[in-house]
Order: structure tokens, then sequence, then C-alpha cells
């Protein structure tokens, strides 16, 4: 008999508040390693919270325990990136920030300009790479964000709410992207309010308000009556809504943490 | 020094350069502004970027005060820059550090320390009034190229070196933390470390470009070319650029109508960065124009 393998995260009584108030009550659970884990809950529950928590940038009382198997490299799609309108810092410079060492104010390397456009192939956006981020629709800011989260290839791939702004086209690739990268064994978290979306690409679901409430494969949580009663039943592809999270205050990427 | 200066006034005597080059304080003023172009005009970008104008002002204001303390605390009227440095870092510390720790927005932080500093540096300036006539430190407010010795000009320079180097190892992080925190905290950056980090540099540079630019100006260049960069940049590299570009050429028009006219250097500087900024405007627009019309389908 063989003993089942440990999950990739594990959540133990994690609890946060942030200015007296209490976002996150002891929640427990733990995310299976090459799935595709949703959080849902509705707005206020302290969904981005608990992504902050595990990206370190929001400090908790409790533990948050990563077992990697590999690189331990996370990828994460923020919920919000506002651009001022007239910065000229295009798509490639953007990119490129994290793909080379030289200054991308001394220009971007032949090679770094080659793996951006492969980049922007992958999330349907090839030949955008002198656009300048400043003028993007919310749904290719959105497609830019993803393919920096890609590159490299990561253990751990953290998404807050990826739909938000895409159409339907937009949303099929994101979603066959999901897809693609949990097949090349890339852990896949992901808070998002469109509860079809869900259905079709979760493999186990955890409903917050606060607290964990509810966990288990999309359909059958989705469909117990204290989670119906939480959550629209409507679609709501634009979420979003609400500010985004403050400056980290820590480093991401650690094997294992604790807060307090 | 004096062999190079007398060099390039032989240069200049023989017709191969401008004639002011004949005079070693213009020599030695345009060395500074050689110095001082990619300094701060590579600063403006990632100043405007960041947000932190406000904070410039501020730390020229704790400048001036800065030369107060160090001149009562018995330093050389020509070089107070232990007073500025301790002052100034002092401020830039503690600006970062209430920024970080509290939840007011930074302005009204910035506002405050502002305040502080002008109240403190009035209050020492009048008590200064008893040791020194206060024309004294007029350089130190606008900036004067007279009062700009060898010593200042290599200081510029070391600093500037080090401030150079320091900049390119951490600038791509610097700009992704300017875009995103979240995103650079996950690349491995430090927020905090950046924050501290820029703004000591950019004390460092503001304090040994005063007594070119002087202290009540001195924010406007690390503003205005990046500003002006801003109207006609497409891109991050030619931000860069043009923002240094338009630093060398405020510096050097500065220069010529300080000399020509007798006012103040860096009065004159900014007028020059001010009159840059203008005409970028009115290219970007019209650029921006002609784009527009480019692209709208032919309607005849």
């Amino acid at each position: 008999m063989t003993t089942p393998a440990p999950p990739l995260i594990e959540f133990v009584g994690v609890s946060l508040r942030r200015n007296r108030e209490l976002l996150l009550a002891d929640v427990t659970f733990s995310i299976q390693p090459q799935t595709i884990h949703v959080i849902v809950g509705p707005n206020g529950a302290g969904k981005t919270t608990l992504l902050a928590a595990l990206l370190g940038q929001a400090a908790f009382a409790g533990r948050i325990v990563a077992h990697w198997r590999g690189t331990g490299n996370i990828g994460f799609v923020p919920q919000a990136f506002s651009v001022d309108a007239s910065l000229p810092v295009t798509v490639e410079d953007f990119l490129a920030l994290t793909r080379q060492r030289l200054p991308v104010c001394f220009g971007v390397r032949p090679a770094t300009r080659q793996r951006i456009a492969t980049l922007l192939r992958e999330v349907g956006l090839a030949g955008l790479e002198t656009r300048p981020l400043s003028v993007l629709s919310g749904g290719e800011l959105r497609r830019v964000l993803l393919a920096h989260a890609l590159d490299p290839r990561p253990e751990l791939l953290i998404l807050d709410e990826p739909g938000a702004g895409l159409d339907e086209r937009g949303v099929g690739r994101l979603e066959q992207v999901l897809a693609d990268v949990k097949a090349a064994g890339t852990t896949v978290v992901m808070v998002s309010h469109d509860l079809d979306q869900v259905r079709r690409l979760a493999d186990c679901v955890t409903v917050l308000d606060r607290s964990v409430i509810g966990q288990g494969a999309a359909t059958e949580t989705l469909a117990l009556d204290h989670v119906r009663a939480l959550l629209p039943s409507g679609v709501s592809r634009t979420g979003g809504a609400g500010s985004p999270e403050r400056p980290p205050m820590a480093r991401a990427r650690s094997a294992g943490r604790s807060g307090h | 020094m004096s062999a190079f200066y007398a060099w390039v006034g032989g240069l200049a005597q023989n017709g191969l350069l401008p004639s002011d080059f004949q005079y070693p304080f213009l020599v030695r003023g345009f060395l500074c502004v050689l110095v001082l172009a990619p300094i701060l005009g590579g600063l403006s970008h990632l100043v405007v970027t960041r947000r932190m104008a406000f904070f410039s002002a501020a730390l020229g204001q704790a400048a001036l005060t800065g030369v107060a303390i160090g001149l009562l605390l018995g330093e050389p009227l020509n070089a107070p820059y232990g007073g500025m440095f301790g002052f100034c870092l002092i401020t830039t510390l503690g600006m970062v550090y209430v920024k970080r720790h509290s939840t007011l927005p930074p302005d009204t932080l910035i506002g405050v320390f502002h305040a502080l500093t002008l109240g403190l540096g009035l209050c020492l300036l009048v008590l200064l009034t008893r040791q020194f006539n206060v024309h004294q430190v007029e350089s130190v407010l606008f900036g004067s190229l007279l009062t700009v010795t060898d010593g200042d000009l290599l200081l510029l320079l070391a600093v500037g070196i080090v401030v150079a180097v320091l900049l390119v190892r951490q600038y791509n992080k610097l700009l992704l933390d300017s875009l995103s925190p979240p995103l650079a905290s996950v690349a491995g950056a430090e927020s905090a470390f950046l924050e501290y980090f820029f703004a000591i540099l950019l004390t460092l540079s503001i304090v040994v470009s005063l007594k070119v630019i002087g202290a009540l100006l001195v924010e406007a260049l690390v503003l205005v070319p990046a500003a002006s960069a801003r109207n006609i940049a497409r891109g991050t590299r030619q931000y860069f650029v043009w923002s240094v570009i338009v630093a060398f050429m405020a510096g050097v028009g500065g220069l010529g109508v300080s000399t020509r006219l007798l006012v103040p250097t860096g009065g004159a500087v900014v007028l020059a960065a001010s009159a840059i900024f203008f005409l970028t405007l009115a290219i970007g627009r019209l650029a921006r124009r002609r784009g527009s019309r480019a692209e709208q389908p032919d309607a005849g």
C-alpha cells in the first residue's frame, strides 16, 4: 500500500487581521499538485487576502507550508494593475524587466526579444511588442500579465480573477493555456467569480467566506445549499471590483512560511 | 586641474572652442553639467515613474535646513556638506519610514515633512544671520557657478559614479516595483529595500548638485527632464535617453544664459528646462495629431 503524495500547499489555521478587522479566520485546506484549484466566495470573503498571504505579501497567524517538487517558481497574475496613461513603457520593456540583467533603459537584448515574442504568441498577442502598456485594453493587459507569469514555467501559478475584462475568445484562450500548463505539471490556484468557468476548469473548489465553508469537486460543492445561498447564481465575468492589495511586505518565494 | 583649464583656455583662444571656455569657472561648470545630466536625467525618469516629485521638493527644502545646521556647527561656508548630507539623510529615512508605516496618503505625509523642514530651516536661517551675511548663503539657495570648486566637481564625479553603478544593478527591479509592487515581490525584489535604496540615491544626487543648481530649484531638475521626455518618448529606452538629453541641454543652456545675463545658474537652468518642456509638449501633441490622422480612414 502506498502513502498518498503530500499536497503542494497546506494552509493550517491561517488567520489575518487588518486594522483590527478579521479578514481570514482559521483557514485550513490544502492544494494538490498538478490540479486547478479555484477559490470562490462573495465580495469581501478574503480571497485576494488569502492569495496575498500565500505570496508572503501580508502578515498572518498560522502556517502556510509548501512541499515543492521542482523549481518552486511562482507565477502571479494580480487582480489590479493600473498603468499611468502617459507612461512610455512598452509591452516588450515590461516583459524584459525580469528576463534580462541589462537595464531595460539601455535596450532589450535580441535573445530576450525572441523569448518575449514566443510568450506573446502563446497568449495570442503576437505583434504587440512595441505597444505602450498604457494603451492596451483591460483584456490585453490581463494577457500580458499572464504571459509574464508563464515564464519561467512556474511550479505554482496564482491568478486573481484572470477572466476579468476578457471577451469570449480571450476566456477560451485563457482556459486552454491553463489546461496546457496543468498538463505540463504546473499547479494552478485561481480566484474566480465566473461559476460556469469554475465548473469547466476546476479540479477542486474551496468556498471561502473569511473561513472555509466548503471544499471538494466543483459541481458537487457549488450545488450545496449553504454555498448556493452565499454565491450569486449569475455569471460575473467582470468581477474584480475592489481595491488592489497593499504593497508586499515580504518575499513571496519560500518553501514554508508562518506568520503571526 | 589648472593645467587642464589652461589647455582648454588655449583651445578657446585659438577659436577651437567657444570663447566662454577661456574662463576656468565656466569649464568647471560645463564639466558639472556633463556629470549632472546623466545622474539627474537618469534618476528623473524613475522619480516621475515612482511618483516621487513631491518627495524631491521636500528634500530640496531639507537641504536648505541642512546648510543652516552645518554652518551653525562650524562647517565652512563654501562646503557645508556634513550638515546637508546628514540632515537630508535623516529626513529621507524619516519620510520613507513614516510613509511605509502610516495609512495616510504619501503626499500628506511628505507635506508634513516639507512644512517641518521649511519651518526649521527658516528659524535656523534667522539664527544664522547673527553670524553670516545672509547673502553669503544665496549660492546654496539658488546655485552659483562662481562658488563651485574643483573639490565640489570631484565629489560630484565620485557620487555620480557610485549612483550610476548602484542604479544599473537595481534598475529593472526598481522599474517593476514602480509598476506593480506585488509582481516585483514575486520576482524576488524587496519593496522596502528598493524604496529606501532609491530614496538614498536621490538624496546623495540632490545634495551634490546643490552648489550648481541651488536648494530651491534642484527639485525641478529631477522632475522636468522626465516630464519633457514623456511628451516625446515611445519606450523606456527613449524615455531614459531623452531625460538625459533634456537635462544636458537645460544645463548647457542655463550656463550660457547665466553667464551672459548674470543671473543665478539654478534659475537659468530651470528656465531652460521649462522651455524645453513646453517645446516637447507641443511636439508631442503634433506627433499624436499626425498619428491619429494617419490612422483615420480616408473620408473622400
